[in-house]
């Protein structure tokens, strides 16, 4: 038998912003919606607060990407005047002309930390991930949905989702 | 019914639709101002093709005068690039929500604008194929190593940072728009789209991350943007060239790039909010921020231009004062002029609620700006360079036919990437603009009053 695509379950579809975050509040506290996802056309903050969300992992990226820039710019002059010191004016170069170098240390600093936040966004956000399919394309224009793995359509869970306002549920 | 409702006479459910069909069929205007910019461009290009062939000489070179049109044109380009990152980065933190409808206008306009930029010191080599790699952090041939106290240096790395972060800030706000393309198009288009969205699924946490990565995004780049024009402001001011080393450069840089960069993103969204039917998603009201932030920043560059005057004079150093008075009434005296009245004294006009609501004249005073800002730096870098250490080689320099033609080109080159830009993604950012709109909420909460969900 072949084993269920993670795409398959139900969707129950929302077109109102308060009903979808209520949904998603009581759908949290049942223990029969394992892995279920939430679907939003734009970054609402009040979805983030009913799915119980804290502060995303992706600063751990950004702090990462900007301390390994720091060290960078700093060590790739320091050591490039190490290997050949250019005297310019009688200034000793290496470690007397960390000031020149603050430059390098802050451009270096913010190139990988935001290099290291996109990593985090993409690593976090699962994406790029070809094997995950959109559930309905109304997601991307004005719907809210809500999707469960593995569920039918005549399930109690599905059920669950019309009594919290979903004005369509469906298979996927 | 609040502010935000009163606002707009659409709703969150006519975003995608009307925006992204409004790009299927551009106003005729689109392809005749196409056109015109590919035309520009090709010119350019001949230019290019014809310096590769003869040589440096081609350029208008009067000794010591070695980088007049050329460096003039690359800071002109890297401070039009600045208000895009200003609106969105600076913005955003400051939670301006009329950033929201202009941001992906004004961001390509930073990365066309940084590429047009990029292309003066490149050209400038001579050789470009043999030059670039000076610039890179590489032994040369007798392994020494660039020198890292050098202001020019630095400049090459603030530059490509600020380009790697305004390209990687930008595709990622296109990401779930990109998305959103996809889940419209079939076939091909679709397949394409959907490489270039990642594959994105708009779930609660990949917008969690997503939010939380743009914070990050926008907080790097706000300090960036501060530091990228003080570091092209010390190509200048880390020399001993009376008129160039000023302390005040930095910050004087800053504000005029970013007075240069609004007035171009008003002349820009003008202009396509018309081909592309835009009106009823940039509001006048946004327009008129932009135009705030012109009058702002008009403000700060007339103070800097006064404060150089009075310490040129007050330091007392007689070769400073000398270029000043010289700048004001000497042979300059027409770029000098010409900068004061468009980046000083017309924008005084925006204090006339009046004159923003009237988009035609707005139009004019930013286009004016724009000239002043580029009579700005060719007074600055020319007027300092003509005279220099040995009086003997003092003369005057005016631009050349192929300094205009060269411009015209770098023009072209920065326009044509923006309309292409304009018909085939979309020049609103589609999921931050919902943002903005009233929110969809429910019969029975609009009912009861509430616009907000937990509050």
């Amino acid at each position: 038998m072949a084993k269920p695509s993670a795409d398959q379950g139900i969707i129950g579809i929302y077109s109102y912003l308060d009903t979808f975050c209520h949904a998603i509040e009581k759908v949290r506290d049942r223990k029969d919606f394992i892995g279920y996802e939430s679907f939003s056309p734009t970054s609402y903050h009040e979805i983030e607060h009913s799915s119980g969300f804290g502060p995303s992992p992706v600063r751990y990226f950004t702090l990462t990407g900007a301390l390994t820039g720091v060290c960078v710019g700093f060590g790739l002059a320091i050591l490039c005047d190490w290997d050949w010191p250019i005297v310019v004016g009688g200034k000793t170069p290496g470690i007397y002309s960390l000031p020149a170098y603050v430059v390098l240390g802050f451009e270096c600093m913010i190139l990988l930390g935001v290099i290291g936040t996109i990593l985090g966004m993409l690593v976090m956000g699962r994406i790029p991930n070809p094997k995950r399919a959109v559930l309905d394309v109304r997601t991307t224009d004005d719907r809210f949905a809500i999707f469960l793995p593995g569920a039918q359509v005549d399930s109690p869970q599905a059920q669950f989702l019309r009594e919290c306002g979903a004005e369509e549920v469906r298979s996927t | 019914m609040s502010d935000d409702a009163k606002l707009w006479s659409k709703t969150i459910s006519d975003v995608n639709e009307e925006v992204l069909v409004n790009l299927e069929t551009p106003h005729p205007a689109y392809y005749i101002a196409l056109g015109g910019a590919v035309f520009a461009l090709l010119i350019g290009i001949l230019f290019v093709c014809l310096h590769f062939t003869f040589g440096l000489g081609l350029w208008n070179f009067r000794p010591p005068v070695y980088w007049a049109v050329d460096i003039t044109n690359f800071v002109f380009w890297v401070g039009i690039g600045h208000a895009g990152t200003l609106i969105s980065a600076i913005l955003f933190l400051f939670r301006a929500k009329w950033r929201n409808s202009v941001n992906r206008s004004a961001e390509a306009m930073t990365i066309f604008a940084v590429i047009s930029a990029a292309v003066f010191p490149l050209i400038h080599m001579g050789r470009p194929w043999h030059g670039a790699i000076w610039a890179l952090p590489l032994p040369n041939t007798n392994n020494l190593w660039i020198n890292f106290r050098s202001p020019l240096v630095w400049d090459v790395f603030a530059i490509s940072t600020y380009f790697t972060t305004s390209l990687l800030f930008w595709y990622m706000g296109l990401v779930p728009d990109l998305a959103s393309i996809r889940d419209r198009v079939t076939g091909f288009k679709r397949l394409v789209y959907g490489f270039m969205s990642f594959g994105w699924r708009g779930t609660a946490k990949q917008w969690w991350h997503y939010e939380a990565g743009y914070g990050f995004l926008a907080a790097l780049a706000t300090p960036l943007v501060l530091s990228v024009h003080s570091v092209v402001s010390w190509d200048f001011a880390m020399s001993i060239q009376p008129g160039w080393h000023t302390t005040i450069f930095p910050p004087y840089f800053v504000a005029g790039a970013i007075l240069s960069g609004c007035a171009m993103v008003y002349n820009l969204l003008v202009p396509v909010r018309y081909m592309f039917k835009l009106e009823k998603f940039i509001l006048p009201e946004h327009l008129e921020s932009c135009l705030r932030l012109t009058l702002l920043t008009s403000t700060i560059v007339f103070y800097a231009y006064s404060l150089e005057f009075f310490v040129a004079w007050y330091s007392g150093n007689p070769y400073e004062w000398a270029l000043f008075a010289k700048r004001a009434t000497g042979p300059y005296a027409f770029y000098f002029w010409v900068m004061m009245a468009c980046n000083c004294w017309f924008p005084l006009a925006f204090w006339s609620k009046k004159v923003r609501e009237n988009i035609v004249l707005s139009y004019v005073i930013c286009f004016a700006v724009n000239i002043g800002m580029w009579f700005e730096r060719y007074n600055i870098i020319v007027s300092s360079l003509v005279e220099d250490f040995i009086p003997a080689r003092w003369g005057h320099f005016e631009p050349g036919l192929w300094e205009v033609v060269i411009t015209v080109g770098s023009f072209g080159l920065f326009m044509t990437f923006y309309l292409v830009f304009c018909k085939f993604f979309p020049i609103v950012s589609l999921s931050e603009i919902k943002l903005i709109m009233p929110k969809p909420m429910s019969p029975k909460s609009l009912k009861a009053g509430g616009d907000h969900h937990h509050g």
